[in-house]
């Protein structure tokens, strides 16, 4: 990239600029930084973890797509995502696909100043209505970091745990139990 | 109990002095002054039966090592290729034993979203896992207390609780594990200086050292400590080969141990098993010298809390709301 940026170094994996059509130039990188922190941590790098790779029907457009036109209204789906009639729970329930998804490049997703991202950087788009979350998640409060405390960390996007059609975290089966403690060791 | 053949009298490393531990042999049996009490005086004071049942409990059990602390580099090495040695004739397991020394400039600390956490245990069974815990009896570093939503009651709280299905509906979760207090009251009981806690705010347990008085296990205000009441066995498969010899080595019965905050992974940079299981996000971990650090970020901007603050501990493990 061509714009140099000191510290951190916010390297969004998986090709960030080749994924958005162009290398973009300094502002637009900018604006999809994080905070810079003072030099203390210079050496941080925050990987945020890529999505894309991740999605079974990627790339939309060439799988299915291109041989259909888009539909701008709200509709029952009656082929590939059906499942999404009942599954959809996040947000204003009038809410269609192109709230979100991109009608032009259906491989991209639409954030609210109408620009185009990719779904690696999912992020961009919940932080549009998710302010104060999108904050934490940047500052490591919110959201999950795995690698090393000493600089190397991996950050996971907001798509990694919620799924964004229904977004609250799913329920789960507990592991077992622990034995109670023996000779009247008390909690 | 299996023995493998490998009793204190037949294994010949038992007996084999260890340079360090030479020295001190000669010590007198009571000593005065600044010096960490000799705990073989306590030993060797108590009745010789109980000592050799002590002692009685495999190979992995070495009460005649100098303490951790006074161990020289050559000590250590020699030390830890016996426990190799030893771990592998037992258990067929190639483990390499370490012990990471404290970075500095660096204090741990810990912090967990409480409004995140919802009771599915994973962190609990990522670190039996990491730190080589018993599966029989299952005893488990982390507690996870489920509370009713709205209280903070500890007197009511319920660790073991089934479920099929976490959360469950008017429940809150809040889980515990050793707070890595600054001020730590099972450091200060001990009798024998069998733990305590090191520059950079983990408080450890020196297997070899310790007498198994559980003095500790009654000082600490937040149950987080264990005795190892039986041998502790941990199925061949299991064991993670990655220890440190202060943290997640395979123990002996009649010990003491707790969590450590990971030391053999946090000390060499890595996150704690824990942390790196919790599906929720709830647990963070760092560095508190690090004004930019994410502990520090949430200590100023959340409403933090700790447990039992009024008893002086100073954990080093902070609640917040996210
Ligand atoms: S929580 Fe308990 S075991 Fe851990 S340092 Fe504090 S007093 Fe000691
Ligand atoms: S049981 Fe606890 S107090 Fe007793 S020797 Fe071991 S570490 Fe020290």
């Amino acid at each position: 990239m061509s714009c140099k940026k000191t510290s951190p170094t916010w390297a969004v994996a998986a090709g960030l600029a080749w994924a958005l059509g162009a290398a973009p130039g300094c502002d637009e990188h900018d604006r999809h930084a994080f905070p810079a922190p003072p030099a203390s941590v210079a050496a941080e790098t925050v990987t945020v973890e890529p999505r894309t790779q991740l999605l079974p029907t990627f790339p939309c457009s060439s799988r299915c797509h291109s041989a259909r036109e888009s539909q701008p209204d709200k509709r029952l789906l009656t082929e590939f995502h059906t499942f999404r009639n009942t599954e959809f729970h996040h947000g204003d329930p009038a809410g269609w696909c192109y709230q979100c998804h991109s009608q032009k490049n259906i491989d991209r997703l639409v954030i609210a100043s109408g620009e185009l991202v990719t779904f690696d950087e999912a992020y961009l788009l919940c932080g549009g209505c998710h302010g104060d979350k999108l904050r934490d998640w940047r500052l490591a409060v919110h959201g999950k970091t795995m690698g090393h405390w000493t600089g190397n960390k991996i950050r996971r996007s907001c798509t990694g745990c919620h799924n964004p059609h229904n977004p609250t975290f799913p329920h789960l089966v507990p592991e077992a139990p622990p034995v109670r403690p023996e000779h009247g060791e008390r909690m | 109990m299996k023995n493998d053949g490998c009793t204190p009298r037949a294994c010949p490393s038992s007996e084999a002095p260890v340079a360090g531990a030479t020295a001190e042999r000669g010590a007198p049996l009571l000593q005065l002054g600044r010096r960490p009490p000799d705990r073989r005086a306590i030993l060797g004071a108590s009745v010789a039966a109980v000592a050799a049942a002590a002692t009685g409990s495999g190979c992995g059990n070495h009460r005649f090592d100098a303490h951790y602390k006074e161990l020289t580099d050559e000590d250590k090495r020699r030390i830890f290729e016996r426990i190799e040695a030893e771990t592998r004739a037992r258990t067929g397991v190639d483990v390499k034993i370490s012990a990471p020394q404290p970075m500095d400039g660096v204090e741990f600390a810990y912090a967990l979203d409480l409004s995140l956490c919802n009771g599915n245990r994973r962190c609990a069974e990522a670190c039996a896992r990491e730190n080589n815990l018993p599966d029989v009896p299952k005893f488990r570093y982390i507690q996870v207390l489920e509370m009713d939503r709205g209280t903070l009651d500890f007197e009511n709280a319920n660790a073991y609780y089934e479920h099929d299905e976490v959360p469950v509906p008017g429940k809150v979760y809040l889980p515990v594990q050793c707070q890595h207090c600054a001020n730590p009251p099972c450091v200060k009981v001990c009798p024998v200086t069998a733990t305590w806690r090191e520059p950079d705010g983990l408080v450890v347990v020196d297997y070899n050292w310790c007498i198994g008085c559980r003095y500790c296990i009654a000082a600490c205000p937040y149950f987080g400590r264990r005795f190892n009441f039986h041998e502790p066995t941990v199925r061949p498969r299991d064991i993670n080969p990655d220890q440190g010899y202060i943290s997640n080595r395979l123990r002996p019965v009649g010990v003491v141990e707790k969590c450590t905050f990971c030391l053999q992974r946090t000390r060499v940079g890595r996150y704690p098993a824990c942390l790196e299981a919790c599906p929720t996000g709830a647990r963070k971990f760092g560095n508190l010298g690090d004004p930019n650090g994410e502990v520090r970020i949430m200590l100023e901007r959340k409403r933090v809390y700790v447990l039992k603050e009024e008893l002086g501990t100073l954990p080093r493990f902070y609640y917040f709301y996210g």
